[in-house]
């Protein structure tokens, strides 16, 4: 028997109540966990971008194309490393309302702009010397049972082929994976020359140019020096970390940021009121135990220390139960939402952050209970019925 | 006596109930009279066993053998909604705390039995009215509990408990939370009960100036009569 | 006289919450922060699909190119507009068939409430194609004049970008144009865009003889079927034909079948929450009223009211909560702005809309937790036994 144990048994006492508070702790802290995972999922594409990468797009909006000798041209601006480019293709494989994330890219560039790519060394040969092949990020392949070697058919939504065929065939010489940042593996690469010949307009023309620069500390001076070399050209452009144009197109979805904040704080506020309330309540009936435990010589504070410790175990018990069910659910939802993949699941920050709430919350839901309870005179306590 | 109308006959009682590993027996074979309108007071120690009786009475407790017969009828083989009815019709109980909503005025709190009926309101009214005046609490008829004293609130209770005109009345300790002024008050409401309006009352209860009202007095001790005083 | 019963009992049960005063308001408060949530979902959701839905008319055809989702996918040459100016079931005016031909392209602009670029829609359209938007009216200048650089904004544009205002001009493409007009057309999607004369639009992005989408006036409703069929029947005309009714009720299902999908499953999952603290508050209120039940079943009452009471009890507060949820939620969210990215890839300005029929349905789920949160702690308050609970307690 120690103070531990008096603590336990306390909470014990009525145990319909301590579950109910339990189950009420514990959804607060799986909506916490599921929705702070999905937010980040949701974000991961602002930081995943690594810092010395820029995109420049056409000035109007990057729907509009540019010319695809602007590449060539901003290789020769100072400062910048490897540059490749990317055509949105609008492709889709049988069900015209499931789009895939399919680029048409220069294979060679484009790997050297992502180095954290990694494909085995065969399939990143097969890639490049076949025109008609196609790599395919971890995350898709899987989702349609892909591998290579296989063909494939590839409808788009946007462009036609000349010799009027829907599809087109393709075969998938690389499955790869980007541990940096595993959005990247649910995208689709063409070869852009494959393109080129095949489409019947949008020929020669890029979405995006995508390039390294040799210190991420000169981003801004380089950004400046691509977009005075292209001013008053036939398309003028702008230049912008990946970050922030990432950040950018995120935005314009809703700030998602701000909603699962709102959230998750309705969730808070409503247990809060709950658990604190409860507790109040059974520490109100405990008034002559109370008061017995003072004549036996218990301090006030030690009373203060016991009911806190009461509060906080239940807060901590409902949050790491809470934590760990979100977990679960951020990898059955990452599996449902296609486009976020392996980006959804359980992160330490979420949860060393989810802890650190419940411990706020032990506290703030025992303060009026142990106060009370540590002023408790003795005589008054022993009084009442 | 067997003939006598409105009686409670107990044949055999037994109530024993488990508590934890053990069993506990509070009767065992007890046997009982009550003619109509008789006036008795169950006096014992603690634990043995008059409140377990008095429940027993007014069918808020169950036997675990034996018959409890009232007016004919075997009141141990009601079923619960029965039971209610029966309560509802025949008994009223007065008890230490009064037990008065607080939510409720002294008269809405006196009104309550007779929702149970098929009155009006102004019939209903009217019954309230009486038995306020009866209790002597007229002008306190709007009056919350938390308004009166213990002993305004217990006629107040005794109100309640003779509002739908029930043959019985059984009372729990009811002058245990009084002062001796008061207390002589509320007993000698009750002995107006039943000498003028011919109520057969049942008294448990620590206080032996409750045996001056009474017409008979009966000792339990663990279950058993061990003495029965006759009317003096 | 059951009835009576019923009635006495729960009201004393309702009148005796203030006792338990902030257990009772707990559940309130839970309640309606469940209420509210799920209400502002389904205003938005509400709000963003009519926004679509509203704009489109059962007698305006949309063609687009088959196999394309959206506006902003298809592509459509003079030739087969040409085509389609002949076909039977478009209404005519003066012999010209009213048909208009429109492109359809992504400009940046700077949105008010976050500073960032967002995708703004500029359609160019010819001056026949306006008259094909029944209830746009222009609300402050004049429409474009056909040949110049002359554009006309949607009132949402104005309101949630910033430099649109009239007499304003800007940069787009390689072009200066001037706003000289601010349409409106009653909140709907199509007052998230900008309008400018086709031919002026297809020259300046370079897309000469190119567009995007054919809309054509119909003789009736009923006239569909017969354009679908001449469409159909020509091998160079490979386009989908539909109301502009059907084509925006797809694109807005999509998006607000997403926010539904959403709403819903959040907010239950914050009603079982909810519930919890109801049947706490609940469970407590039939263990402190312990001695009053007993009492009540003493003197006579069945257990039926009992159970009726308790749980009359319950949903008396899980209504004040649901409706305390409805207020909030209209006095934050009713009419707020907000925009988001269409099927178009394009922003969509919608309001929030909460509707009767909405609040309907958020109260439902208050009273669902009612229930449950009553159901149990009921049963317990009709099954308490009477000896033993009629001492102080």
């Amino acid at each position: 028997m120690n103070q531990a144990l008096l603590v336990a048994k306390n909470l014990g006492r009525r145990k319909l109540r301590t579950t109910l508070m339990l189950v009420a702790i514990f959804i607060a802290f799986f909506l916490y966990g599921a929705l702070e995972c999905f937010n980040r999922a949701f974000h991961a594409g602002e930081s995943a971008a690594a810092a010395d990468r820029l995109v420049t797009v056409n000035r109007i909006n990057f729907t509009m194309p540019l010319p695809v000798n602007y590449a060539g041209r901003l290789r020769q601006v100072d400062g910048v490393k490897d540059v490749t480019f990317q055509s949105w293709f609008g492709g889709y494989f049988q069900d015209q309302r499931q789009p895939l994330l399919m680029f048409a890219v220069d294979p060679q560039n484009y790997l050297a702009v992502y180095p954290s790519i990694r494909m085995a060394p065969e399939q990143r040969r097969a890639w490049i010397a076949n025109r008609a092949a196609i790599a395919v990020g971890a995350t898709t392949a899987a989702k349609y049972h892909w591998k290579a070697g296989d063909r494939v058919p590839i409808s788009s939504n946007i462009y036609v082929r000349k010799d009027g065929a829907r599809a087109w065939e393709f075969d998938i010489a690389a499955v790869f994976s980007d541990p940096d940042d595993t959005a990247r593996e649910n995208i689709v690469l063409m070869n852009h020359d494959y393109f080129d010949e095949s489409v019947t307009f949008g020929r020669d023309q890029v979405n995006m140019i995508i390039f390294s620069t040799v210190s991420s500390k000169r981003n801004d001076e380089i950004a400046k020096a691509v977009d005075a070399l292209f001013a008053n050209s036939e398309a003028e452009t702008t230049t912008d970390t990946a970050a922030a144009f990432n950040r950018a197109f995120i935005r314009q979805v809703g700030d998602i940021a701000l909603i699962i904040t709102l959230v998750i704080a309705t969730a808070f506020a409503a247990i809060l009121m709950i658990v604190g309330n409860t507790l109040v309540m059974s520490v109100r009936e405990r008034t002559r135990e109370i008061g017995v435990l003072k004549t036996l010589g218990f301090s006030g504070s030690t009373i203060l220390a016991q009911i806190l410790a009461e509060s906080l175990l239940l807060a901590l018990v409902g949050a790491v139960l809470g934590l760990a069910a979100a977990s679960g659910a951020a990898v059955a939802l990452g599996k449902l939402l296609s486009g976020f993949g392996s980006t959804m699941h359980m992160t330490t920050g979420v949860f060393l952050g989810g802890i650190g709430w419940a411990v706020l919350l032990g506290l703030v839901t025992g303060a009026i209970p142990a106060w009370s309870g540590m002023r408790l005179q003795i005589a008054t306590a022993l009084g009442r019925r | 006596m067997a003939d006598d109308p409105f009686s409670f006959q107990l044949r055999q009682v037994s109530k024993r109930f488990v508590k934890g590993k053990e069993t506990i027996t509070i009767f065992d074979g007890l046997d009982l009279d009550i003619p109509a309108g008789d006036f008795v007071a169950i006096m014992g120690p603690s634990g043995s066993g008059k409140t377990t009786l008095l429940n027993l009475l007014g069918g808020i407790d169950h036997v675990t053998s034996g018959q409890i017969v009232f007016d004919g009828r075997r009141v141990d083989a009601l079923t619960e909604n029965q039971l209610s009815a029966w309560r509802a019709a025949n008994v009223g109980f007065i008890f230490q705390f009064y037990n008065l909503m607080p939510v409720l005025t002294a008269a809405q709190n006196v009104e309550l039995p007779l929702l149970l009926t098929k009155l009006g309101r102004r019939d209903r009214r009217k019954n309230v009215a009486t038995a306020l005046e009866l209790v002597g609490l007229s002008d306190r008829a709007g009056h919350y509990p938390r308004e009166m004293s213990g002993g305004q609130q217990q006629r107040v209770a005794i109100a309640r408990a003779i509002v739908s005109d029930p043959q019985v009345l059984l009372c729990d300790e009811p002058t245990g939370d009084l002062d001796r002024t008061t207390a002589d008050e509320v007993l000698g409401i009750l002995q107006l009960l039943n000498g003028k309006h011919g109520k057969t009352i049942v008294v448990v209860t620590h206080d032996p100036e409750v045996t001056r009202y009474t017409k008979r007095t009966l000792h339990l001790n663990k279950g058993v009569f061990v003495e029965r005083t006759a009317l003096a | 006289m059951m009835l009576g019963q019923v009635v006495a009992i729960a009201s004393m049960n309702i009148r005796s919450i203030p006792q338990r005063l902030w257990m009772s308001l707990s559940t309130v408060v839970a309640v309606g922060l469940v209420v509210a949530v799920l209400l502002a979902f389904l205003a938005m959701g509400n709000g963003f699909r009519q926004a679509q839905t509203s704009a489109g008319a059962t007698d305006i055809a949309i063609m687009v190119r088959d196999g394309a989702q959206s506006e902003i996918n298809s592509a459509v040459t003079r030739d087969q507009a040409d085509l389609v100016a002949e076909a039977p079931g478009i209404a005519r005016q003066d012999g010209h068939a009213l048909v208009s031909a429109e492109l359809y392209v992504i400009v940046d602009g700077v949105s008010r409430s976050t500073g960032l670029r967002a995708n703004l829609p500029l359609r160019g359209l010819p001056l026949a194609g306006v008259a094909l938007r029944h209830n746009v009216r222009i609300a402050e200048g004049r429409l474009f004049q056909a040949g110049t650089n002359e554009i006309v904004v949607g009132r949402s544009v104005t309101r949630e970008f910033a430099g649109f205002e009239l007499g304003k001009t800007l940069r787009l493409g390689q072009s200066v144009w001037t706003i000289v007009g601010i349409f409106e057309d009653g909140g709907t999607v199509r007052e998230s865009e900008l309008w400018g004369d086709v031919g002026v639009v297809q020259s300046v992005f370079k897309r000469a003889n190119f567009f995007q989408t054919i809309r054509a006036r119909l003789e009736s409703p009923a006239a569909l079927p017969a354009l679908k069929a001449y469409v159909d029947a020509d091998p160079r005309l490979k386009l989908v034909v539909e109301t502009e009714a059907q084509y925006f009720a797809e694109q807005a299902k999509q998006s607000s079948d997403l926010i539904q999908k959403l709403g819903w499953p959040l907010a239950i999952i914050m009603a079982i929450g909810a519930l919890a603290g109801a049947l706490n508050t609940m469970y407590s209120s039939v263990a402190s009223r312990g001695t009053e039940i007993a009492t009540l079943r003493a003197i006579g009452f069945g257990r039926v009211p009992t159970f009726a009471g308790t749980l009359a009890e319950a949903l008396a507060l899980a209504v004040v909560g649901g409706i305390v949820g409805i207020v909030a939620a209209t006095l934050l969210f009713q009419g707020y702005t907000a925009s988001t990215l269409s099927a178009n890839f394009t922003q969509v300005v919608f309001t929030f809309k909460v509707t009767p029929a909405l609040c309907v349905s958020a109260l439902l789920l208050a009273l669902v937790v009612g229930v449950i949160g009553g159901v149990f702690p009921a049963i317990r308050a009709a099954r308490q036994p009477i000896a033993g609970m009629l001492g102080d307690q």
